[in-house]
């Protein structure tokens, strides 16, 4: 069974035909997406049964095959697969992308355009994980930015368009970056497969082996004068930009604060991933010369990602914004383990970006839950709210303290795997200087300052809110049913780790043990 | 998997079950959580002194892969030897003592539920810390004491003081946190591994490690510079200073050092000896200038586990250990007496606007309160070493070892804080027992369910056991600890006691005037001033963000703007003038250029396209 096609095309199709509904039946959209969510998740489970860490579920299709007479052969194919990076990526998308639609269901504003663009961006994100040729992630890429940028600027908040400009513009830079080096490597690989003329290929897999590297071209290994360490730099920032890293992140703030808050959570959950995927996926593996000679410039940007995140969430006076920055500080530790190079350091930034896509999405939940409330995020305005909303206080507490890498729930282990890679590195193979992991752990102790005191601020003390004709009932069903799931996912993955890890390990070797393969010098 | 470690098991799982049960319980039924929680927890305290008993001598554990990765496993499991069954029984007689308690103590609370789930919750973590194999593993639980401590702390959230309270805690044990997993990681690059059994550290590493993990002990342990958390966490509920004090977070600190201070390096050890010396002395003073009943036996708690590190740093790992147990048992007693007096005070001086934890407010409890003058008597006069208690029996122990040392120094300072700790728990007897009554209030004797842990705790603070015709505790029993006392030090330690309590009774009323504490107030001022510090750096970043990092980002946006414009502008003059053909395109592309005047995606794209444009022209000529 094609399943990934399967989940890729299940929602853009339902898109399509719901089209054709006529937009008066406002409740039909609603059910329409969750009945696809539904069935990616039956989907995903049945995937589940013989699932692993390796390359699996590999589907491919010629999708562009032209003869470009003295310039080669462009070939560009259908090709999906999972490994062990991007199968949790996989489940991750299909909870939070149902988790999003029972968000959603309230959603007045004209519900059929609303929800026809979540689905396409279901299918987008999902096939962003899963394409292996480069051309066909790009277009998925690009397919996830319109229906995002419509989705803040239509739905969001007052600020909404200069929100979703912003987000718009910088991703887009991003895909710029992105889009030339792809050519620049499209133009220096050779396909592998037909040795008797010059084939030129988008396939990723052909890219991360230097022998596919025609001799003398922009991007060959071999020759001098060679731009590889500029493509690293390019495709870096390019994927930098969606992470996002300082100084690249000012579009994500914004975009929070503005966004309906279905959006803030596949915004956090899914979309930043894509960067850490794309690091993981595309720069390393393609530009490991560049990997090694900017590793210390990596975990750099990583560190400065999470101090400047956490001290800007200290400064914070809007809970979403407060939770944005927290995000933008808690990616920096996928960069810093990334930048590691160790089995640990991968492992854990794979484990750090499945831990925060479920502990963002829940932070951005329980915003929500307060906003819908009483249209007001400013923290100053609340107080004693746990006299008052009993259950909602225990699931922020939960959420927070997740987030601040509290032991038995998912995050620690992701910080903790990042950290052994990270100090392990000076000794293994001496990419990252023993300062920087060690100036990180303070974010470990901003991280808890900002979540205590928005705690201490918000819901200690005696109860007051500045709102007005604000009525504070404790969560609904609906509410219940969207965090529960997500605090048992955190719960599970902080406790039994193996679960998660027995498909990253493999390809967190996989991925170390390309370094040895290439003959770089592992252990100066 | 033996015997004992499935008991150990067992008692493991006992408290987190009770916590289930106390969250999960419906309300109508939550009065029944406290009983559940203490039947329970009474339970596990009894079961695990089977394995205490029968298999004194046995080390053995279990356990079983938890994380592996790489070269690396990280395994779950149980470690039973007999400093771990023991500190087990302690930790789970005094929950098990503080529970019943609480029941009296919490009847009028309406959050009993998540009180009882969360010390149910600290009693599994806590357990869990103890029998950890792994010094990961021992994070995580010390991690998760952390948490429930504070939760517990803040218990009274609406009070904006324990909110404060909780949150400063956790920022200050936090801060040692990190101390303690920078030198947990730095252990783990220098073995590959974090079994217990097997960490062994050489050269500047393991100094670097074990500094670190120091750090996470002075921040958990409340010793000197992070121990401002502790005074202020008295706003929890008194039961839970209780086990906060005796038996829990603070004594996860001494309890690792205990396990890890066979990896130290001397230097570690005498920085460890250092903190000691300083902490005790500083918390005795503080103990001797509080005024708040709490707040004493707060400091005193700083001052007893200052003098277990300096134990540890002197290498008296017996002597530190038994101590840290009798002190559990009679640091609870102290405390839960005082949350009798507490109590009852409150009930007595219902109207009244008085401060009941104020001890100028008290006096003449005695006649009053005879079983709790009972009780806080004992565990009184454990802590001040007299004769006949348990505390006499550990304090002796480290005693020896200083003088064995034979620093000057050390030894002139421990008989320092042999001077000053029954110079201060005497003054809080006699304001709260003895001294004449000022005002009186009727007040009531603690009902039985608070009364039975108080008499309990006290009676295993002291010594009926005899060993060798040696008098024994408890815990020295088990340990099978042979130690010779000199009869120098015996009469030495009389000595001083006796001038002690003499000072004590000679100057008891003069002791009332001071209350303020400068090194308290110093290291506030410290803590706000780095907070302050923080919070400014904060802003900037803030200020950065806003100014530069996005103004740059709007420069660009609007210089392309302009670009736009000009090129509008060249198309409609310099190149309409053109040939008629070309004419009719650029004004094609002067309309589309020109509408970019209001929106930035398009003429960004344009922009876009043209550079990318450029370069695949360039690449190609």
């Amino acid at each position: 069974m094609p399943y990934l096609s399967l989940l890729i095309f299940i929602p853009i199709v339902t898109a399509l035909v719901a089209l054709l509904i006529p937009g008066r039946y406002t409740r039909v959209f609603s059910w329409l997406t969750l009945g696809v969510n539904m069935l990616q998740a039956i989907i995903f489970v049945i995937m589940g049964f013989t699932a692993n860490g390796g390359l699996q579920l590999l589907e491919k299709h010629s999708w562009i095959s032209v003869s470009l007479s003295n310039w080669g052969h462009l070939q560009a194919d259908y090709l999906v697969a999972v490994d062990g990076l991007s199968y949790p990526l996989v489940g991750l998308s299909v909870v939070i992308m149902l988790i999003a639609t029972f968000s959603s269901w309230s959603i007045s504003k004209s519900r059929k355009g609303y929800f026809i663009l979540l689905l396409v961006l279901n299918g987008a994100i999902i096939g962003s994980f899963c394409a292996l040729d480069f051309l066909l992630f790009y277009v998925f890429f690009e397919f996830m930015l319109l229906p995002m940028f419509f989705l803040i600027g239509i739905w969001g908040g007052p600020k909404r368009e200069y929100a979703s400009i912003k987000f718009f513009l910088y991703t887009l830079l991003g895909s710029i970056l992105i889009l030339i080096v792809m050519i620049g490597l499209y133009l220096s690989v050779q396909s592998p497969e037909s040795s008797d003329k010059l084939v030129h290929t988008f396939n990723v897999l052909h890219m991360q082996n230097p022998e596919n590297f025609i001799p003398g071209s922009w991007f060959d290994a071999a020759s001098s004068g060679s731009w590889r360490l500029w493509a690293f730099i390019l495709l870096f920032i390019g994927f930098a930009i969606k992470l996002p890293a300082v100084p690249f992140h000012t579009w994500l703030p914004d975009a929070h604060v503005e966004a309906p808050t279905a959006i803030s959570v596949i915004l956090a959950a899914l979309l930043l991933k894509i960067g850490g995927y794309g690091i993981l996926r595309f720069v390393y593996p393609i530009f490991p010369d560049g990997a090694i000679y900017f590793s210390d410039w990596v975990a750099g940007v990583g560190v400065v990602s999470i101090l400047y995140g956490a001290l800007n969430a200290l400064a914070s006076k809007d809970l979403k914004r407060l939770i944005a920055y927290s995000s933008v500080s808690h990616m920096g530790f996928v960069l810093l383990g990334i930048a590691s190079a160790t089995t640990e350091g991968i492992a854990g930034a794979v484990y750090q970006m499945v831990s925060h896509g479920i502990i963002s999405a829940m932070l951005f939940l329980i915003a929500g839950v307060l906003y819908d409330r009483t249209q007001d995020r400013m923290i100053e305005n609340y107080s004693g709210l746990a006299s008052q909303m009993k259950h909602y206080t225990a699931f922020v507490l939960i959420a927070f303290f997740a987030s601040l890498g509290l032991p038995g729930f998912a995050g620690f282990i992701g910080e903790v795997l990042i950290f052994f890679g990270a100090f392990q590195s000076h000794t293994y193979n001496n990419l990252i200087p023993l300062w920087m992991p060690v100036v990180a752990t303070v974010g470990l102790l901003l991280g808890a300052a900002y979540f205590l005191w928005t705690i201490q601020r918000m819901f200690f003390g005696p109860f007051s809110i500045k709102a007005n004709h604000a009525e504070l009932n404790d969560l609904t069903a609906r509410e219940y049913a969207m965090l529960l799931p997500l605090a048992i996912l955190a719960l599970l993955f902080g406790i039994l780790p193996q679960i998660l890890l027995n498909y990253i390990n493999p390809f967190a070797e996989t991925f170390t043990g390309m370094w040895f393969s290439l003959g770089i010098n592992q252990n100066p | 998997m033996g015997n004992s470690i499935t008991i150990l098991f067992v008692t493991l799982l006992i408290p987190i079950v009770s916590a289930g049960i106390a969250f999960s319980i419906q309300k109508k039924y939550s009065w029944l959580s406290p009983i559940i929680g203490a039947i329970l927890t009474l339970s596990a305290a009894i079961i695990v002194l089977f394995p205490l008993f029968s298999d004194t001598q046995l080390i053995t554990q279990y356990s079983i892969p938890w994380l592996s990765i790489g070269d690396t496993t990280v395994s779950i499991g149980i470690l039973s030897t007999p400093v771990t069954r023991l500190m087990a029984a302690v930790v789970l007689f005094v929950s098990a003592m503080v529970h019943i308690f609480s029941i009296g103590y919490m009847a009028n609370d309406k959050n009993t539920d998540r009180y009882f789930g969360f010390l149910g919750l600290f009693t599994f973590a806590m357990l869990g810390l103890v029998y950890s194999t792994n010094l990961l593993i021992t994070f995580c639980f010390w991690e998760l004491i952390g948490f429930c401590s504070y939760r517990l702390i803040a218990h009274l959230q609406e009070k904006p003081a324990a909110a404060r309270a909780a949150t400063k805690a956790f920022l200050l044990t936090k801060t040692g946190d990190i101390g303690f997993l920078i030198g947990v990681l730095i252990l783990w690059t220098q073995n590959g591994t974090l079994e217990l059994s097997t960490i062994t550290a050489t050269g500047i590493w393991s100094t670097v490690a074990g500094v670190c993990i120091l750090l996470g002990v002075v921040g958990k342990s409340a010793q000197f510079p992070l121990f401002n958390w502790l005074p202020d966490a008295m706003q929890g509920p008194t039961p839970v200073s209780a086990l906060i004090h005796a038996a829990t977070l603070v004594a996860a600190g001494i309890f690792i050092l205990v396990q890890l201070v066979p990896v130290f390096t001397p230097t570690t050890l005498w920085i460890m000896t250092g903190i000691g010396i300083v902490s005790a002395l500083m918390g005795a003073i503080g103990a001797w200038l509080a005024t708040d009943i709490k707040k004493i036996l707060a400091y005193s708690t700083i001052s007893q586990l200052g003098f277990m590190v300096l134990a540890l740093g002197l290498g008296e790992v017996t002597g530190a250990f038994t101590h840290l147990l009798h002190h559990a048992l009679f640091k609870a007693g102290l405390f839960l007496a005082a949350g009798s007096i507490i109590h009852a005070m409150h009930q007595a001086t219902f109207q009244a606007e008085i401060n009941v934890q104020d001890i100028r407010n008290l006096g003449g409890l005695r006649k009053q309160m005879p079983f709790t003058f009972i009780g806080f008597a004992i565990c009184a006069a454990a802590l001040a070493g007299i004769p006949g208690t348990s505390g006499y029996l550990s304090k002796e122990m480290i005693l020896t070892a200083v003088h064995q040392k034979n620093i000057w120094w050390i030894e002139f300072a421990v008989w320092v804080i042999v001077f000053t700790t029954p110079l201060y728990i005497f003054r809080l007897f006699w304001f709260a027992f003895l001294k004449p009554v000022i005002r009186t209030f009727s007040v009531q004797e603690a009902p039985w369910i608070m009364r039975l842990p108080v008499l309990l705790i006290a009676a295993g603070s002291i010594t009926f056991l005899f060993q060798n015709g040696h008098p024994a505790s408890f815990a020295t029993q088990i340990l099978h600890t042979a130690f010779e006392v000199p009869p120098s030090i015996i009469i030495i330690s009389a000595v001083v006691t006796g001038i002690s309590l003499l000072t004590a009774w000679l100057s008891r009323n003069l002791s009332a005037r001071t209350s303020d504490y400068i090194i308290q107030r110093f290291l506030d001022y410290v803590n706000l001033q780095i907070a302050r510090l923080v919070a400014f750096i904060a802003e900037l970043t803030t200020l950065f963000d806003k100014k530069w990092i996005d103004r740059s980002i709007h420069a660009v946006a609007y210089s392309k703007i302009t670009l736009a414009h000009i090129s509008g502008w060249a198309d409609r003059n310099v190149v309409d003038g053109s040939v008629q053909g070309v004419l009719w395109i650029t004004r094609g592309l002067g309309n589309a250029t020109r509408s970019v005047v209001n929106g930035k995606i398009q003429s960004y794209l344009l922009w876009a396209m043209a550079g990318l444009l450029i370069f695949i022209l360039w690449m190609f000529y």
